[in-house]
């Protein structure tokens, strides 16, 4: 069980970094597309990993099923695959920076003495989750009131950009 | 739950969703912006009524408190003007008004719930309304250069939140909370050294909330965004994006990591005097009158994150204010100068249709008045007597030297001087300088109310600052 | 070999790095956008590890990356019109000159 665990996280940790790899790297915006679906998707298999069962499906749903879908459509219609995916001026410079950040987090992670739990939660977890979300008592009723209100500015704010006068 | 407590954000955004039907059946648009500004008056109402409640509802997430209501009646009034001063120009998304209207509204609504949420995923959610809004926004025009601003604003924007999650995370992964009280009892002994996620994590809130209030080094997006934006976005963003950023920045620094303050005043300190120092240095070469004031705004970010790095008064037998007091003092100061100023560059502009400050050339012939209250902005962002700007920099001064921080306080010193020089260039050009034409530079009374109200609230805090002062001293006092 | 919070938040930094290097040296906007999910994900990976190891009994860290995902699809909406706008109005206005991702 546990080497099971062990041998796809290691498995989908390599895919999952390579294929966000791909996606900055390669020059076709369209391949660099189709990499960000593989890479939510391995995403869904380590929240697998993590037991958290219904994010992984939710994962799935909105960032493969809508996000990556309206990214290429974007591309789509904007025949932005013509131009393709140059670097800027600043490629060393964020080079640099991203190489920093990492060097940074590394060293913080394994150098922090994390309190951890090792029992393995309850699953599935969906009930659980609503009733964090809606509980009057102890629930995150507040942001999830708040979210209404963003969907709405943020469906008025795509109407208005995309009509034309 | 007391749903109460929520009333002026709940109205607050039936207002918004009033003001989308009204739109669908209104001929008379112009209508539109007298509901958006009357209306504004029910959630006002509702945050006088609820003034001096000390209370939290939704499981502690929603706090009410004198510190979130003074920013709720501070963002209404912001609103309130940016709206009338958005008449004259609303001419050019004629068609889209009632949607322009409704997203200030809402924005509002998510800068309010950002000074009065106690708990990391509201704020981050109240953020992202604000910011959503305000992407959209500073798009608005769909001309290439405000379709670029829109752009910038939201990919750097949408990185900086990326980068703020990152740093709740790792408090959530230390304190296994998001409760920002909760946060504070959780933080062990033993100071930042000897936790580095802990310092990592401070160091990306402090990223994430330096993009929004436009600290250096995250204020590359401001010139090219307040530029192409639409001038009264470009100054709602300036005074009240800003404004609640310093909200949220002393809500989540003094109620969760307050313990660790001396160590984030520090880094306050080093932001704030690079900040004031890089904005007003390059404020001097600016040609365009709204690429300056984005400068100086990121100059007045840098005075402004002074009150962040004078904690607390030490000495309880000090000079000024504290530092908190002096921030919000300052930010109110700042927000009725800026204001001021940009709705007499809306007028102006609208006219002459160019933002160069060279085209201003002998403006205070042609529009006597406009340019009267806009040299006296100028004069208030200097902070020359007998203006707010004069005692918000006095006070804040006074905090700074009262914490020992003199060296900062040279710095903005030194500052102030160097900014003279380009305020009051833009004041030389429009006096001493020959008209390019004679006609006059017309004026809708909205505008012209917005301004009176503006440059009054100037005068007013210059002459008599003492009853604002206490409110904000008031305000603050919920921190430890 | 055991699997522990430090190899998933490793994970996260990675991936993070790697969105962040694709945000600061793109040029393309839509490419931008896809570095932006990438470091929204990487914190969903941070945020679901310390859930399953450091707080399992509230669910805070699945509901905090639930909002995540709601305002990545809103913003990921929003950015995309923006970018259709921009096409249509260089299409009309001007093709060549505007070089738009000049930072």
């Amino acid at each position: 069980m546990e080497t099971g665990i062990a041998i796809s996280f290691w498995i989908l940790a390599a895919v999952t970094i390579a294929s966000a790899l791909a996606v900055v790297l390669f020059r076709n915006i369209f391949h660099a597309a189709l990499f960000l679906v593989l890479c939510f998707f391995t995403i869904a298999g380590i929240f697998v990993i993590l037991s958290a069962d219904f994010l992984a499906a939710a994962q799935v749903l909105i960032y493969v099923g809508a996000i990556a879908v309206l990214i290429i459509f974007a591309i789509m219609l904007t025949r932005e695959t013509q131009r393709g995916s140059p670097s800027g001026r600043l490629r060393l410079p964020a080079l640099m920076v991203g190489l920093l950040f990492l060097a940074t987090m590394v060293f913080i992670v394994v150098s922090t003495d994390w309190q951890v739990i090792t029992e393995i939660p309850d699953q599935p977890t969906t009930s659980a989750i609503a009733q964090a979300l809606f509980s009057g008592e102890e629930g995150f009723v507040l942001p999830f009131e708040i979210a209404a209100a963003l969907l709405l500015a943020a469906i008025i704010g795509a109407i208005v950009l995309v009509r034309e006068r | 739950m007391n749903l109460y407590l929520l009333a002026p954000e709940i109205s607050l955004c039936a207002l918004a969703i009033v003001v989308i039907l009204l739109d669908l059946f209104i001929g008379r648009k112009w209508i539109l912006g007298v509901v958006a500004v009357a209306g504004l008056i029910v959630p006002a109402a509702f945050t006088l009524a609820l003034w001096g409640v000390n209370e939290t509802s939704f499981n502690g997430m929603l706090v009410v408190d004198q510190f979130s209501l003074f920013f709720k009646l501070f963002f209404l009034v912001i609103a309130a003007l940016v709206i009338l001063s958005s008449t004259d120009y609303s001419f050019k998304f004629s068609a889209f008004r009632g949607e322009y209207y409704a997203l200030v509204l809402l924005s509002a609504m998510g800068m309010m719930l950002m000074a009065s949420t106690r708990e990391l995923i509201s704020i981050y959610i109240a953020v992202e309304l604000t910011g959503i809004s305000l992407y959209v926004l500073a798009g608005f025009l769909k001309d290439p250069k405000s379709s670029e601003a829109g752009l910038k604003y939201l990919l750097l924007g949408a990185v900086a939140s990326a980068v703020l999650l990152y740093g709740m995370a790792m408090v959530f992964g230390l304190s296994g909370t998001t409760h920002l009280n909760e946060i504070a009892a959780s933080i062990p002994a033993g100071g930042l050294l000897a936790n580095p996620a802990l310092l990592m994590g401070i160091v990306l809130l402090v990223a994430g909330f330096g993009f929004k209030i436009a600290a250096v080094p995250f204020q590359m997006w401001v010139p090219d965004v307040y530029e192409g934006a639409p001038t009264p976005i470009t100054a709602y963003l300036s005074v009240a994006s800003k404004a609640a950023g310093f909200a949220v920045i002393l809500r989540v620094f003094y109620e969760a990591l307050g313990p660790l303050s001396l160590d984030w005043g520090i880094i306050f300190a080093v932001l704030a005097a690079i900040t004031m120092t890089l904005g007003n240095v390059v404020a001097i070469a600016q040609t365009n009158i709204k690429r300056m004031l984005a400068y100086s705004s990121i100059a007045h970010a840098g005075y402004l994150m002074m009150g962040l790095a004078a904690v607390s008064t030490l000495d309880p037998g000090a000079l000024g204010p504290s530092g908190p007091g002096a921030l919000v003092f300052f930010l109110a100061a700042y927000a009725l100068t800026n204001l001021g100023a940009f709705i007499a560059i809306i007028a102006i502009s609208n006219k002459i249709d160019s933002d160069e400050i060279s085209d201003y050339s002998g403006m205070a012939r042609r529009a006597p008045i406009l340019s009267l209250a806009l040299l006296f902005c100028l004069i208030s962002l200097i902070g020359i007597p007998p203006t707010a700007g004069f005692i918000a920099k006095i006070y804040i001064f006074t905090a700074a030297v009262d914490y020992g921080l003199i060296w900062l306080v040279i710095i903005a010193v030194i500052n102030t001087v160097i900014s003279a020089y380009y305020y009051l260039r833009v004041a030389r050009v429009m006096y001493l300088g020959t008209p390019l034409s004679e006609e006059r530079v017309p004026s809708s009374w909205a505008l012209r109310a917005a301004l009176a109200f503006a440059c009054l609230g100037v005068l007013f805090l210059g002459l008599y600052p003492w009853a604002l002062l206490r409110i904000a001293e008031t305000a603050v006092s919920i921190f430890p | 070999m055991v699997v522990g919070l430090e190899h998933f938040l490793i994970l996260s930094a990675i991936l993070f790095s790697i969105g962040l290097y694709g945000a600061l040296a793109k040029r393309n906007a839509v490419v931008i956008l896809m570095s932006i999910e990438i470091m929204l994900n990487a914190v969903n990976i941070s945020m679901v590890a310390f859930w399953r190891y450091i707080a399992p009994a509230l669910m805070t860290g699945q509901v905090f990356v639930i909002f995540i995902m709601v305002v990545a699809a809103a913003e990921v909406a929003v950015g995309l019109a923006i970018i259709i706008a921009i096409y249509r109005s260089r299409e009309t206005v001007d093709a060549e000159q505007i070089d738009l991702m000049k930072w």
